[in-house]
C-alpha cells in the first residue's frame, strides 16, 4: 500500500446546526428560453435567499459567506467570483471567500462554513456555490453564453492534474474513470458480468430517484427509454449500444451530466438557533463532525485511500458508528463512488454493497438509500454547486419534506461524502437536532 | 540540514535526457519517493538526496485504455495498460506499462499471476523525456 499520513481531528469548540438550504433547478440553460442569459449572481443569489428564507433569517443576520465555484475563470470569465456577485443577496460589504476543490467544492463548502462558526468569529454564516458546467460565459458580453463543448471541457479538466509530473506519466488523470471499479471487482472477487450489472443497476436507481425530483435534470427513467427502444428487460437496454461502453468497465450511462446550477446553506451556533430561527418549526440538524483527505493523482487507488482516511477520522471525531447511519450521499460523477464510498463507510456491508445495488436496496424506497437525489449520473453535476444540492436533498430527507421521494422511513443520521479535484475527500455527519 | 530552494523536476527531466531515472530518498528512514520532492512523505524529513533507480518495479493491478481514458498522443505507447506499479525501492505510484494488451490482461488475472514484474524506460513525448514502464514476462 502507498504511504498515507493520517490526521487526528478534535471536536468542535461550540456545535454548529444546519438551519436553512435552497437550491436551484439542474439545468442547461443555454438551451432553454426561459433560462438562456442566468447569470452567476442570480443562480447563487437565488439559491443563498432560498437557504435564508428558510432558515427564517435575512441577509442582515448573516455575518460572512464562503462562494465555492470550481472552475470560474473558464466558466464565468471570473478571477474573484465571490466579489463580482457580491451585491446579490443583501449581503453588500461583508466579508467573504472564495474557494475551489473543483467536484469537492459544494463538500468543502460546509467544512468552511462549520469551522468559521465553531471556531466563535462567527455566530451565522452563509455558504453557497455556483457553476456553469454547461453554459460557458461569452467573454466581452454582460451575460451571453455559449455551451461547453467536450473539447474544451476535456482541455480544462487536464489542469486539476499536476503538471510536474502527472501528466506528463499518463496514468493519474486517465485511472479516474475506471480505478475504483477494477479495484472494487478485484478485491471482492465477483465477475467483469457481475460488475457490468452493478454499474448499470447503479445508473437504473439513480435515474428512478431523479424521476421524483423536481429539481433533476434527466428524470426519464431506465425503463422508459427502454420501452421506447423496444427493449421488454432494462438490463437489456443498459447492456446495448444504446449505452456503449467508454470505459474499461464504465458505460455512458455511468458518467456525469455535466450542466448548471447553484445551492446554498445557512449554518449557526446551535446554542443561538432560537434567535436566528425564529417561529420556523423545523428541526436544526446538527453537524457531528467532518473528515478530510487527499490523495494527488499519481496514489494509487487515490479515491479508496482517501476515503478511507476521511471516513476514519469522522467516525472517531464523532463516534457515530455505521450502523447509525440512515442516509448515504457520494459525488458519484463517475458512478462506481458511490458503491465504493458506501462499503468503505460501513453503510453497506464489505463485499455485499454490490448486492444490494443490484436489488435496488439503494434506491430511495429502499432499506439503504444512496444518492436519493438521482446523483451525478441524472439530477446532474453542476460541478461546485453539486455538494451541497446533495446537502439539500439530504435536509429535505431528514425533516420528512421530499414529496414523492421521501425514503419510507424516518431519516435522523446522515453521512455525505464529497469527492473532486484530482482528488479531495470530505465526509461529513449530520444529525437531527431534538 | 536546512532546506534547500531546489530545481527538483528540472533535474529529474535533465538526468531522463541523460538516460538515468533518478528519485530523493530521505537519508533519516531510507523511504523512497519516486516521482522526486522536497520532503518524506513517510517521516517527514526533508535531508533527501538523489540516487538512481534499478527500474525492477511490480505491477499490482491494471486497467485497460478505452474511449474515456485514452488520447490519440498514447497511440504511440502500442499496446499498454495503467495500473499501480512498485519500485524494488518501496515507492508506489500510478504508471503505464506497456507490452499488455487486454488477452494478455485477461491470462494473467485468470492465472491470478498478480503482481507482475516490470522494468522502467525512458520514454519521448513532445519535447521531453518521461517514464514508462514494460511488462516483463515470467520465463
Amino acid at each position: 500500500m502507498a504511504i498515507m499520513n493520517q490526521t487526528k481531528v478534535n471536536p468542535y469548540m461550540r456545535s454548529v446546526s444546519i438551519i436553512g438550504v435552497g437550491c436551484t433547478p439542474f439545468m442547461y440553460t443555454v438551451d432553454r428560453e426561459e433560462t438562456n442569459g442566468l447569470t452567476e449572481g442570480e443562480l447563487f443569489g437565488y439559491a443563498a435567499l432560498k437557504a435564508m428564507e428558510d432558515a427564517g433569517v435575512s441577509p442582515r443576520d448573516v455575518d460572512f459567506y464562503f462562494h465555492g465555484e470550481a472552475s470560474p475563470l473558464n466558466g464565468s470569465n471570473y478571477l474573484t467570483p465571490n466579489i463580482q456577485i457580491a451585491n446579490w443577496f443583501g449581503m453588500k460589504g461583508k466579508a467573504s471567500i472564495h474557494h475551489s476543490e473543483a467536484c469537492c467544492t459544494g463538500y468543502y463548502a460546509i467544512e468552511e462554513a462549520v469551522n468559521a462558526v465553531a471556531s466563535g468569529k462567527y455566530n451565522c454564516v452563509l455558504s453557497g456555490c455556483v457553476e456553469f458546467g454547461d453554459g460557458v460565459a461569452v467573454p466581452n458580453h454582460p451575460y451571453k453564453r455559449e455551451k461547453m463543448t467536450m473539447d474544451r471541457f476535456l482541455a480544462t479538466t487536464a489542469w486539476l492534474y499536476d503538471r510536474n509530473y502527472t501528466r506528463s506519466f499518463m496514468a493519474g488523470q486517465e485511472l479516474i474513470y475506471d480505478d475504483a471499479a477494477e479495484w472494487y471487482k478485484r478485491t471482492r472477487g465477483i465477475t467483469d458480468q457481475d460488475m457490468d450489472d452493478t454499474l448499470n443497476w447503479m445508473c437504473i436507481n439513480n435515474r428512478r430517484n431523479a424521476s421524483v425530483n423536481p429539481l433533476a435534470i434527466e428524470r426519464t427513467t431506465y425503463e422508459e427509454l427502454a420501452k421506447e427502444k423496444g427493449f421488454d428487460n432494462v438490463m437489456d437496454y443498459m447492456r446495448s449500444p444504446y449505452n456503449p461502453k467508454m470505459g474499461d468497465f464504465l458505460r455512458a450511462g455511468a458518467i456525469e451530466l455535466k450542466c448548471d446550477g447553484a445551492a446554498a446553506v445557512i449554518v449557526c451556533a446551535t446554542d443561538m438557533v432560537d434567535k436566528y430561527m425564529g417561529n420556523k418549526s423545523h428541526k436544526p440538524i446538527e453537524v457531528l463532525g467532518v473528515g478530510c483527505a487527499a490523495c494527488e493523482a499519481t496514489t494509487p487507488h487515490f479515491e479508496v485511500t482517501a476515503t478511507e482516511e476521511a471516513v476514519r477520522q469522522v467516525y472517531e471525531v464523532t463516534g457515530v458508528k455505521p450502523e447509525e447511519i440512515d442516509l448515504f450521499y457520494s459525488n458519484d460523477f463517475i458512478i462506481t463512488s458511490h458503491l465504493v464510498s458506501a462499503e468503505i463507510a460501513g453503510y453497506l456491508p464489505y463485499g455485499e454493497g454490490w448486492k444490494y445495488v443490484c436489488d435496488q436496496r439503494t434506491a430511495y424506497d429502499g432499506d439503504k438509500p444512496i444518492n436519493t437525489n438521482g446523483g451525478r449520473t441524472s439530477f446532474g453535476h453542476a460541478h461546485a454547486a453539486s455538494g451541497l444540492a446533495d446537502l439539500y436533498e439530504c435536509v429535505r430527507q431528514m425533516r420528512g419534506e421530499a414529496g414523492e421521494g421521501q425514503v419510507k422511513f424516518e431519516a435522523k443520521t446522515a453521512m455525505l461524502r464529497g469527492y473532486g479535484g484530482a482528488q479531495n475527500i470530505c465526509t461529513y455527519i449530520i444529525r437531527t437536532k431534538d | 540540514m536546512s532546506i534547500k530552494l531546489e530545481k527538483v523536476v528540472q533535474t529529474f527531466y535533465e538526468n531522463l535526457e541523460e538516460g538515468k531515472i533518478t528519485a530523493k530518498k530521505c537519508t533519516k528512514c531510507g523511504n523512497v519517493e519516486f516521482p522526486p520532492v522536497y520532503a518524506c512523505n513517510k517521516c517527514g524529513c526533508w535531508d533527501m538526496e538523489w540516487i538512481e533507480i534499478s527500474g525492477k518495479a511490480k505491477l499490482h493491478s491494471m486497467v485497460m485504455p478505452a474511449p474515456l481514458s485514452m488520447k490519440p498522443e498514447y497511440k504511440a505507447l502500442g499496446k499498454y495498460c495503467y495500473g499501480e506499479v512498485e519500485l524494488e525501492e518501496g515507492a508506489r505510484f500510478n504508471a503505464v506499462v506497456r507490452g499488455i494488451n487486454k488477452k494478455k490482461r485477461d491470462e494473467i488475472l485468470e492465472k491470478k499471476m498478480l503482481p507482475v514484474n516490470c522494468k522502467a524506460a525512458i520514454y519521448q513525448r513532445d519535447g521531453y523525456k518521461t517514464v514508462v514502464f514494460d511488462y516483463v514476462e515470467e520465463e
